[in-house]
């Protein structure tokens, strides 16, 4: 390496440094986001709002017709259903799985199935579902074999209660997976000092672990009712039109087997994204307070 | 449920030895409960999809659906896209995030609040978005496969962008940076041969999540009328339950099988690499 090259190098770093700020860094990522995420979703908040050719609240009033109201209602319901229930019992996984120590094979199994499932949804777990509950089903066998009783009739995987079953398969994992790193914080120096002050368990989880806790339990919460709420693949699936949900509306919209009303199907989107942003907006106001206690 | 009932009950300190005994036995109850309502469906889905009734173990369902249409387009279709859309991923997020982290990391905490984003919006909204937005920009865009490439790209950001940022977080790339330029090393062969095999593990856990992704992904497939594998796997479903399930099991177990290689490459690197900072 010779003494003037290593200079030319320098001297163009030192270019570089002046020349390029920071932000070009950020440009391909910034541009690549307002082309196919910002501009598609700001195309059809506009839309929403542009009715034959004039601004108009008309498309988003329609909303508050009773069949549209409807679905917004069955999908707030069966997101808080699924997000209530999977969220006590990914809890109770979850503190199973964070403060159990044996057998580890076991932790390690339900852990990594865990991570998987809580991305799962989908078509694939629809399947694997009518497979188990369906009407020619393992389980559904199995036990009309055993019992005489023919569950399927019982449980209907294409209604509101049978897809609230499905989704518990993915939120209740994904509640274990967020509410880990929570149960890593409490830290065993807390639970030792209130116990050596005379403090019951039961004291010692609503006094100390529970306040502790509430930020990422709610915020997790949150998550899981976003995360129902938008949910595509599995209904349609399962339930086609037989569950009046928005992204089934939607989905009918997009692909034309409604009427063409470009407006309206723009506002039941505008609509969902409404209400998923706002949960995921209290979302990050509860983790700001959960990561005062993670550190 | 049993369990909760327990939690409380066990309250008493001076039963400590018992109580850690009992909490035990309901810990490893819960686990293993899940453990059999986790793979319950999959157990299903196998006996069902790979049996006919009175026959035993049988691939005929499986044979049947197969036949006649063209699944290995499909398949094909979506190995493409996975591939594509790993390959777009990592040339867009990896120089975008060194460069930051060496020229700009006040930018850092900006394009984080960015690759959330799409964790925000549901894949379904993004279809609509697309739908209208490209149908009046630019028609003919839509009309290809790999029109799917960057909505995919889009839809894996938070956690490809996670995987990588991790990864560059836990190696010391100033200090690498500096120390390779001080040795004569150009800014390409320094990021060639010391930066990216220093990453090569979140480079491989954020291709394998990317992957995993695309391989499930049926909303803006099926929504944009492209024939990918899952959409395949609908169209199968309608009259052929049984074919659907043995489809939908190795989906889920190559899912897993990818997911557990990323843990299992992962784990050592986040033990070894996590002290730095």
């Amino acid at each position: 390496m010779t003494l003037n090259s290593t200079l030319q190098r320098v001297s163009w770093r030192g270019l570089r440094q002046r020349g390029l700020p920071g932000w070009v860094g950020a440009l391909p990522l910034l541009m690549f986001l307002a082309l196919f995420l910002i501009l598609p979703i700001a195309a059809n908040v506009v839309t929403s709002f542009w009715v034959n050719g004039a601004f108009s609240f008309s498309a988003m009033a329609q909303l508050l017709e009773p069949q549209y109201l409807d679905a917004f209602i069955q999908t707030f319901n069966l997101s808080l259903l699924t997000a209530a229930v999977g969220g006590v019992l990914g809890l109770l996984l979850a503190w199973a799985l964070a403060t159990g120590r044996k057998p580890a094979w076991l932790q390690n199994l339900v852990l990594s199935f865990s991570a998987v499932a809580s991305q799962m949804g989908g078509v694939a777990l629809a399947f694997a579902f009518i497979a188990t509950l369906g009407v020619q089903g393992f389980a559904t066998q199995a036990i009309l074999g055993l019992t005489g009783w023919d569950l399927s009739q019982d449980i209907q995987l294409a209604s509101f209660s049978g897809l609230a079953l499905v989704y518990l398969y993915f939120q209740i994992p994904l509640m274990a997976i967020l509410m880990l790193p929570a149960f890593g914080a409490l830290k065993k120096q807390w639970q030792e000092a209130a116990n050596s002050l005379g403090a019951s368990r039961l004291r010692y989880l609503l006094d100390i672990a529970l306040p502790i806790m509430w930020p990422s339990i709610a915020g997790s919460l949150l998550l899981l009712f976003a995360n129902s709420f938008g949910a595509y693949a599995t209904a349609y699936a399962l339930a086609g039109g037989r569950v009046n949900l928005v992204p089934i509306l939607i989905g009918f919209f997009i692909s034309g087997d409604v009427m063409n009303d470009e407006s309206f199907a723009a506002a039941l989107v505008t609509g969902m994204v409404v209400v998923v942003v706002a949960a995921m907006g209290l979302r990050s106001l509860a983790e700001r307070k959960a990561n005062r206690w993670l550190r | 449920m049993a369990a909760i009932e327990k939690l409380p009950l066990v309250s008493d300190g001076v039963k400590a030895r018992t109580q850690v005994a009992g909490g035990d036995v309901v810990r490893t109850a819960i686990i293993g409960l899940a453990l059999v309502l986790f793979f319950l469906p999959l157990v299903a889905s196998a006996a069902f999809g790979f049996t006919l009734p009175g026959q035993g173990i049988s691939f005929e369902p499986l044979r049947d659906a197969l036949a006649g249409t063209d699944i290995a387009t499909q398949l094909m279709n979506t190995a493409k896209l996975a591939v594509l859309s790993t390959i777009g991923s990592l040339v867009l997020l990896v120089p975008t995030l060194l460069f930051l982290h060496l020229k700009a990391p006040n930018l850092l905490r900006f394009t984080e609040w960015l690759s959330v984003i799409p964790y925000v919006v549901p894949a379904i909204a993004l279809v609509a978005g697309a739908n209208l937005f490209f149908r009046q920009a630019a028609p003919g865009f839509m009309v290809s496969l790999y029109s799917l490439v960057p909505f995919y790209m889009v839809l894996t950001l938070p956690l490809v962008y996670r995987s990588l940022d991790a990864g560059i977080r836990s190696i010391d790339l100033r200090t690498l940076w500096a120390a390779s330029e001080s040795l004569g090393a150009k800014p390409w062969q320094t990021l060639w041969q010391v930066v990216l095999p220093n990453l090569r593990g979140s480079l491989l856990g954020a291709s394998l999540l990317s992957c995993a992704m695309v391989l499930g992904e049926y909303a803006v497939a099926a929504l944009l009328l492209h024939s990918t594998f899952p959409v395949f796997m609908v169209q199968v479903g309608m009259n052929q339950p049984r074919a659907a399930a043995a489809l939908s099991f190795i989906t889920i177990l190559v899912t897993w099988l990818l997911l557990a290689l990323l843990s299992r490459d992962s784990a050592p690197k986040t033990t070894s690499k996590g002290g730095p900072r």
